[in-house]
């Protein structure tokens, strides 16, 4: 059986890390993106099931990754966004651009496992 | 050798101010090539030691999240746990090393919650880090100490409170801001008891911390606000009006009433806008009974007015 692909774009790299980890465990294959313009490129390229995107990123934020998904590529696989408090702002903007749903840091990252498998149910 | 007895005996038969103007550019040449050296040197040192960060990070970075992945699901560590932290406390004896570690680590605790986060507090504990944290609490650099606090109140360190606590009247403004909001992200509201006899000033952001830290707080149990509310600070008595405001504190309507004759103006205004937010119109009335400043009359006057306009 072939495993879901996800691309995670995350500029921290212990939390990238420690988030694919934990996702392989789980059975995910994942793709980590160092900044947004690196997350554009891996959905080009390996057309994955799942994007997980930080909104603050170099070069591309994550708000300008969902927007290129959802209007250049006209992709529709699930997006979440993490954001941090004080971004509901940011997080709006997300939605309206077409990301499916939120997380805001500091969160777990079982509760992340559940919101993927929920997804892919 | 000709050339050089040439060039010695034409420098030596130069006059005086042909003489100074080439030893000055005898002296920049030298200059310059030096700097050019000590560049370059400074450059590959910079080099080795950006990479060396790099792959420090790189191997903790591995190390914490299989530490983080090991666990029993119980409170006893694993092996691989153990034998972990015994890899991490040796390695950490290097500044350089130990530096990567707490930065891994703070990162971590920024973006993740729960489980996960009490683990990474575990790890910080087992390490040692509280005994470095500790020693750095000695040090005579102000922003040493100050970001030694920022770290174990991080880590929720309480073993270190007493220790913290020397800093809660710090001359030292940025120590001092520290210590009390260790005290009061560890403590809750037991760790206001700073107020009781603080001497210097809380500035006004320094006032939103604290509050921020406290509405963080689930399950609190708050205390007696009134002596606050009596402090010979002022920004001490402003502070404890927004505690009385936030946390409805109305068995304190009697302290209010006398702070109305309080020395400063501004203490007698906010005043005012609490007790009108507590006890709305009924202490409006009682408040232009009691007030005797002329200036804070007027203002409950008007805010009466106001009152039964709407």
């Amino acid at each position: 059986m072939q495993r879901s692909k996800i691309v995670l774009a995350e500029d921290n790299s212990t939390l990238s890390l420690l988030l694919k980890y934990r996702l392989e465990k789980e059975g995910y294959e994942v793709l980590v993106a160092v900044d947004g313009k690196e997350a554009v490129e891996l959905v080009e390229s390996h057309k994955p099931d799942m994007v997980l995107a930080d909104i603050m990123m170099p070069f591309y934020s994550g708000l300008e990754v969902v927007s290129y998904i959802r209007n250049k590529l006209k992709k529709d696989i699930p997006i979440i966004i993490f954001s941090s408090a004080g971004q509901e702002e940011m997080v709006l903007k997300a939605f309206n651009l077409g990301a499916n749903d939120f997380m805001t840091k500091p969160f777990s990252p079982n509760e992340l496992v559940i919101r993927l498998k929920r997804f892919f149910s | 050798m000709n050339l050089y007895e040439y060039l010695i005996d034409a420098f030596n038969q130069a006059p005086v101010l042909i003489q100074i103007g080439f030893l000055i550019v005898l002296a920049l040449i030298i200059c310059i090539i030096t700097l050019i050296i000590s560049l370059r040197a400074i450059r590959s040192y910079l080099n080795i030691k950006g990479k060396e960060i790099i792959k420090n990070k790189k191997e903790f970075e591995a190390l914490v999240v299989e530490y983080l992945y090991s666990g029993t699901g119980f409170d006893e560590l694993s092996e691989k746990q153990l034998a972990i932290i015994t890899r991490i406390k040796d390695a950490i004896i290097s500044t350089s090393k130990r530096k990567s570690v707490i930065t891994i680590l703070s990162n971590l605790m920024n973006e993740v919650s729960g489980e996960m986060s009490d683990s990474i507090k575990t790890l910080y504990h087992k390490i040692g880090l509280i005994t470095y944290a500790t020693q750095r609490l000695e040090s005579k650099k102000w922003h040493i100490v100050a970001k030694a606090i920022v770290e174990l109140r991080r880590f929720k360190v309480y073993e270190t409170q007493d220790k913290v606590a020397t800093f809660l009247n710090h001359p030292r403004k940025e120590i001092r801001k520290e210590a009390q909001l260790y005290s009061v992200h560890l403590f809750k509201f037991n760790g206001l008891s700073f107020l009781d006899d603080l001497e210097t000033p809380l500035s006004e952001w320094h006032q939103l911390l604290l509050l921020e830290a406290l509405l963080n707080l689930e399950n609190q149990k708050i205390c007696d606000i009134t002596p606050w509310l009596k402090s010979s600070n002022t920004s001490v008595v402003l502070f404890a009006l927004k505690l009385v405001k936030i946390y409805t504190q109305f068995e304190t309507k009697e302290t209010l009433i006398e702070l109305l004759s309080h020395p400063e103006k501004e203490v007698r205004v906010y005043t005012l806008k609490v007790l009108k937010e507590l006890f709305g119109y009924e202490a409006e009335e009682s408040l232009i009974e009691n007030t005797s400043t002329s200036d804070l009359r007027i203002d409950a006057e008007m805010s009466l007015l106001n009152l039964v306009k709407n």
